[in-house]
């Protein structure tokens, strides 16, 4: 008797069951409709990661030391930038000399993709540095600063 | 009456509550350590690690250049002392470590080096080099471990051992031509040298050509202006800026 009596509390245990998968299943269907926004953290990592990679990339062809020590190739480098970059990523590269750190030895001739206020105006700028020993027989090293921002 | 018999379910009713809690819970605890990784930056420090080796390498190499080019122009006795007293490597490697820091601050980049001595092919402050004989050859041999701090990577060992060897195969002195094998580390052959790779003591190199031979896998044919003298010294140097000088008879 006691047995039969408690088998009428079995539904709401069961209807809570239910509710509690509707309520979730419902929580998991609007978060996958959901468009959520950039986070800036995320984006800039995306960025950080996508400049390492070109670096590497273009270091282990062995076309960016030699693009970075000859002046009269730094158009080269900003096209070669601009193919391996997705078209809405911009950027704006600085070279120093390691031991004399003041002046890029670019300012007169900037490297970069977009205007120069995309840079400043931009909350999420990625910074990435590089830094090459040198050519041929000679220690000379210079630190590459890239700047991206997505468009 | 029935209300009273209906408050029996409520312990299950909050029984189940705490399960779906605990479910749920249990649930965002795995979604977080299975995004972790994601978020986290491992492809940018593996880059870094990877750069940070290739460059390290490549330093070594210029090094090798810069010493091989020490005493270019004296011969004998006086270019092997230039060359034995040559701490470039040492140098270099020691404002290596101060420039990777300027470059990467904040990652607490450290790296640290052991330059080879003695061994059997009696290394000096990481260098060797037996040149003016038959087969020749420059090299350097320096070990590497880096630490970045900031993702607690330690002790991540590597080695550089650039070597460029040049071997004459053949140069009768009835002819115009000598043949040399050109090789480079793990006896690699060394590719796409042309005219301006080699040099010949007292005389116009006009022509080299590169073709199979089962010994050497790849030799290059110099072809001289003029018959060529029974000791004859060839100069090679490769893309990388290493020098070689080998003598034949």
């Amino acid at each position: 008797m006691r047995v039969m009596r408690n088998t009428k509390g079995q539904m709401r245990v069961i209807e809570t069951i239910l509710a509690s998968f509707i309520f979730f299943s419902a929580l998991t269907f609007a978060n996958m409709l959901a468009v959520l926004p950039s986070s800036p953290k995320y984006e800039i990592s995306d960025l950080e990661r996508m400049g390492h990679s070109v670096f590497h990339d273009l270091d282990e062809q062995g076309i960016l030391s030699r693009f970075v020590y000859n002046e009269t190739e730094w158009g080269e480098l900003a096209f070669a930038l601009m193919i391996v970059f997705q078209p809405d990523v911009y950027f704006d590269l600085t070279i120093y000399e390691v031991h004399t750190q003041d002046q890029p030895i670019n300012q007169h001739f900037p490297i970069r993709f977009g205007a120069p206020e995309v840079f400043t105006a931009s909350d999420s700028t990625a910074s990435v540095s590089y830094i090459l020993p040198g050519q041929q027989a000679e220690y000379s090293p210079r630190i590459l600063i890239l700047q991206l921002v997505r468009g | 009456m029935r209300i009273v018999r209906n408050k029996k379910g409520q312990f299950i009713l909050i029984a189940v509550m705490m399960i779906a809690i605990m479910i749920v819970s249990i649930g965002a605890v795995l979604h977080s350590a299975g995004t972790y990784y994601r978020y986290e930056q491992w492809e940018e420090y593996i880059t870094l690690v990877e750069h940070i080796k290739f460059n390290t390498i490549r330093l070594v190499e210029i090094s090798l250049a810069n010493f091989t080019t020490c005493g270019n122009n004296s011969t004998g006795m006086h270019a092997y002392a230039l060359r034995m007293y040559n701490s470039t490597l040492k140098d270099n490697l020691n404002q290596w470590q101060n420039d990777l820091r300027t470059a990467y601050p904040g990652y607490g980049v450290i790296l640290a080096y052991e330059l080879a001595d003695g061994t059997n092919i009696d290394y000096f402050q990481g260098f060797a080099s037996k040149w003016d004989e038959t087969v020749s050859y420059s090299t350097a041999n320096a070990t590497f471990a880096l630490n970045i701090t900031s993702v607690g990577l330690t002790g991540f060992r590597f080695m550089a051992t650039p070597l460029l060897s040049l071997a004459i195969v053949n140069a009768s002195a009835s002819t115009d031509e000598i043949i040399v094998a050109v090789t480079q580390e793990d006896e690699m052959p060394v590719l796409k040298l042309e005219r301006d790779n080699f040099q010949v003591d007292g005389l116009n190199v006009t022509n080299v050509a590169s073709s199979y031979d089962p010994d050497y896998v790849l030799v290059y044919t110099i072809k001289c202006d003029s018959n060529i003298p029974a000791a004859v010294t060839v100069r090679v140097r490769d893309h990388r800026g290493i020098q070689v000088i080998a003598r034949s008879g």
